[in-house]
């Protein structure tokens, strides 16, 4: 049976590894964030200078504004990094929230195929919406109440279209801001999507992107990013000095500056605009 | 003689079915009991009692004077058994040989299993590291034999130990176990078809049947079903389609015993004689037993083995050989029912 | 078509220059599952060893219970887990979720009934010679049980194989309890499903093949296996 314990122990030496890696010593501060941040590199690029002038470990989930809020509720992060002013304000009311600060802009574009089938190009955000619903000609949704799909709800109301739910041709995908534009570009059709992920995209097809921007630069498409700390006295548990630390450093002349000289293709991606 | 295993009133049954009933039975130290009977006659099952694998249904079973079963656990490590199946456990030779050694934490394991491999015939150097599964059916159970014998045992209990083995097999461990007797003075009991064990090993032999002990010694029985023809004579037939004679049967499917030494054999058709059975058959196994003076020798009848003993000079007068055509004959009248 | 074959060329370019991301990927999977496993060994074996050896009332349905949640979906696991661990929950102190250990938590439970059934089903499966045996060679009590359970090792081991195979291959609990964080809880399944999702295949066939060589690994471990338990 010598065997069998020796067997035995060196499985709970395993185990003792293992827990020792989970209680690691760096301080984690974990922040849910939206797709766009994650898919464009902004973090990947933030991360690793916020480690080396705080010491502080970044972790994040990129998911949609809307779930980054609801894991904010649920007390499952320590902070928020998000673009969806209206729900944003929701959420600090029901008082989930503390500290929110802007942090950065960029905008919204509408994109579609080069050949125009419903002619928006270079047309008010309004005219484009009203064409594209009654050409039905399809168009891909986020579907997920992130700051995008948020967005997208509010041009429809704002052309004076009701939101299409259920017609055929408006898509709506449930995924992240690259997927819907994947889908969108499968199906020919249009999308919105914040610029920075969009300038991402076309860098994956080396420039030449089978979807093309068409409608930009309309006061209605501005993308604000903002940041919140989950608030602790509702939530215990949360690293509420880390989060504080983060929106410190983020809105600091340093953090405002590394944001501006973040690029993709040579072109700046978020304009920093922390008060 | 110590007396060391005493039974009394035993009855066990399986499902409600009566399987071994046996008022009395005295096994003492040293004894070499050999056990027949035909398939499902109660054999294993009083093995595995004997073993104290499974207790009586009814009965009280004394081992070494004690009463088993009343209280604590049964004197398990006095006895062991050999299955029939030569059945292994997943490691190697070695491991299986020590593995009771190890359960009752002696020393020396490696000493111990040589010695018992080399009892068995299988040399260690050769066999201690291999897998249970690169045996031959006779290593096997040889084995098995070694995993037995080196825990020196008071009692081994051997079930149709060389049934499914080949003849070398066979012949070492019938001498293995005759080792077993001599140096340690092993209590035997072996359950077995094989003339070997009952003429060459077994100081007493017991006959069951139905769970009963029909006989003690080595006698024939013949059991039903009986079909009665004229002159009062009735007839047991015989798979080759001859058929046994018997005088009035209690009943049609009553059993008679026959004695070996009631059968004589003839090498040809005998012309004209008094006795009613003229049968004939095939030799299948012949055998010197302990006291040199009779010859088994055991026929088989289109499947039906009959036990005869005659004399060393009968045999040599006969020219007999395993596998010759013989006839035995035997009186109607030599047939006695139970 | 080309950007097959192109990605399908970067994949291997990215194994074989040994990529950081690609490399991290690999090594989160394989210390979830390590930990997942010998977890669901540890709680499993003896739970199916119970259920397999001994008779005992309401054994019956504990095995019904454990055969049919060998089918509960990932996801589903993945929900259950996150009510639990999340810090509403009644474990949220633990502090689990988006964690390696809150991973392993989901896949342990993946693989439990797998361990347990079939534990349970290769000691049920052992010959009757054998407790003949092992008692008639001298074993009592623990012995007999431990006895038992090492001469089903080889059906045991078919087990943690089988589940081991469920457990890396899984990525519905992965993405819902890990959350999926690049370098600390982004396993090879969650990253090929985000790659995919992002139009990237460079990656998600680098790790796409290292899943299949270990996919082909388990079967050759399990056929092994099935092997050395028939003998």
């Amino acid at each position: 049976m010598g065997r069998f314990f020796k067997r035995t122990s060196l499985v709970l030496a395993f185990i003792a590894v293992f827990a020792a890696c989970a209680a690691a010593e760096t301080p984690v501060l974990r922040m849910a964030t939206t797709t766009s941040t994650d898919n464009t590199g902004l973090l990947d690029y933030l991360a690793p200078l916020f480690k080396q002038d705080t010491g502080i470990e970044l972790q994040w989930v990129a998911v949609g504004t809307g779930n980054a809020l609801a894991l904010g509720r649920n007390c499952d992060v320590d902070m928020l990094f998000v673009h969806d002013p209206e729900s944003e304000e929701e959420y600090m009311k029901g008082g989930y929230g503390v500290d929110r600060k802007q942090v950065m802009y960029n905008d919204f574009v509408i994109i579609g195929p080069e050949d125009d089938p419903a002619g928006i190009k270079d047309k008010s955000v309004k005219e484009a919406m009203s064409a594209i619903a009654s050409k039905k000609i399809p168009f891909t949704s986020r579907g997920d109440k992130s700051g995008t799909h948020m967005k997208e709800l509010s041009l429809w109301k704002a052309a004076g279209v009701p939101v299409p739910e259920k017609e055929q041709w408006y898509i709506q995908t449930g995924q992240g801001m690259i997927q819907t534009i994947n889908i969108a570009a499968e199906h020919s059709g249009y999308t919105l999507t914040d610029r920075g992920t969009f300038i991402k995209y076309e860098d994956n097809y080396k420039g030449n992107p089978p979807l093309v921007i068409l409608v930009e630069g309309d006061e209605a498409l501005l993308n604000q990013y903002s940041v919140i700390a989950v608030n602790p006295e509702r939530c215990k548990e949360v690293h509420y000095d880390l989060a504080t630390k983060f929106i410190e450093w983020v809105t600091s002349p340093r953090g405002q500056q590394l944001i501006a000289d973040f690029k993709l293709l040579g072109k700046q991606l978020f304009f920093p605009n922390a008060k | 003689m110590k007396v060391l295993y005493e039974l009394s009133g035993i009855k066990h049954r399986y499902n409600g079915r009566l399987v071994l009933d046996i008022p009395r039975l005295v096994i003492e130290e040293g004894d070499i009991v050999g056990l027949i009977g035909p398939n499902g006659s109660g054999k294993s099952t009083l093995l595995r009692i004997l073993a104290f694998l499974e207790a009586p249904s009814e009965g009280t079973l004394h081992f070494k004077g004690m009463p088993v079963g009343s209280e604590g656990e049964p004197p398990r490590r006095d006895a062991t058994l050999l299955l029939q199946d030569s059945f292994l456990l997943k490691r190697s030779v070695f491991d299986n040989v020590i593995y009771g050694l190890k359960i009752r934490k002696e020393k020396s394991l490696r000493k111990k299993a040589f010695e018992a491999l080399k009892m068995v015939g299988l040399p260690p150097e050769e066999f201690a590291h291999r897998p249970w599964y690169a045996l031959s059916g006779g290593e096997a159970q040889r084995v098995a034999l070694a995993a037995r014998l080196v825990l020196r045992p008071k009692v081994l209990l051997l079930d149709e130990p060389t049934a499914n083995v080949d003849e070398a097999s066979a012949i070492l461990i019938k001498e293995a176990v005759l080792r077993a007797v001599k140096e340690w003075k092993t209590t035997v009991v072996v359950a077995t078809h094989d003339l070997l064990w009952l003429y060459e090993v077994a100081k007493s032999v017991l006959n069951l049947y139905q769970g009963r002990i029909a006989a003690q010694g080595t006698s024939n029985l013949i059991s039903g079903p009986w079909r009665p023809l004229n002159d009062g004579l009735w007839e047991r037939a015989l798979p080759d389609g001859q058929g046994i004679l018997a005088v009035s049967p209690p009943s049609e499917t009553a059993t008679a015993i026959l004695d070996p030494s009631d059968i004589v054999i003839a090498t040809s058709p005998p012309a004209k004689v008094s006795a009613q059975n003229i049968l004939s058959g095939r030799v299948t196994q012949m055998l010197l037993d302990n006291s040199g003076e009779r010859v088994a020798v055991a026929i088989s009848l289109g499947g039906v083995s009959l036990r005869s003993t005659i004399t060393p000079k009968a045999v040599k007068e006969l020219s007999i050989q395993p596998g010759q055509r013989v006839w035995v004959l035997f009186k109607a009248t030599a047939l006695r029912w139970l | 078509m080309d950007y097959i074959l192109e990605g399908l060329i970067n994949g291997i370019v990215l194994l074989v220059s040994g990529d950081e991301e690609t490399y991290s990927a690999i090594s989160t999977t394989l210390k979830v599952s390590t930990m997942s496993i010998i977890a669901s060994l540890i709680i499993g074996i003896p739970i199916g060893f119970v259920l397999g050896y001994f008779d005992f009332p309401g054994k019956r349905t504990l095995r019904t219970i454990s055969d049919t949640l060998l089918a509960i979906p990932t996801v589903v696991v993945g929900l259950l887990v996150y009510a639990f661990i999340s810090r509403r929950g009644p474990l949220g102190s633990l502090g689990l979720l988006f964690t390696l250990p809150g991973i392993a938590v989901g896949q342990t439970i993946l693989a439990l009934p797998i361990v347990v059934s079939l534990t349970a089903g290769a000691v049920e499966g052992l010959d009757r010679q054998l407790k003949l045996t092992l008692l008639t060679l001298g074993a009592r009590g623990r012995q007999l049980a431990i006895s038992s359970l090492w001469e089903g090792r080889y059906a045991v081991l078919l087990a943690a194989a089988t589940a081991y195979g469920r457990v890396i291959s899984e990525v519905g609990a992965s993405m819902m309890l890990g959350g999926n964080i690049k370098w600390y809880t982004r396993t090879m399944t969650t990253a090929i499903s985000l790659e995919t999702a992002k139009g990237e295949f460079d990656m998600g066939i680098a790790l796409g093949l290292v899943l299949m060589l270990l996919a082909f690994a388990v079967n050759a471990a399990l056929s092994a296996f099935k092997k050395r338990a028939a003998q």
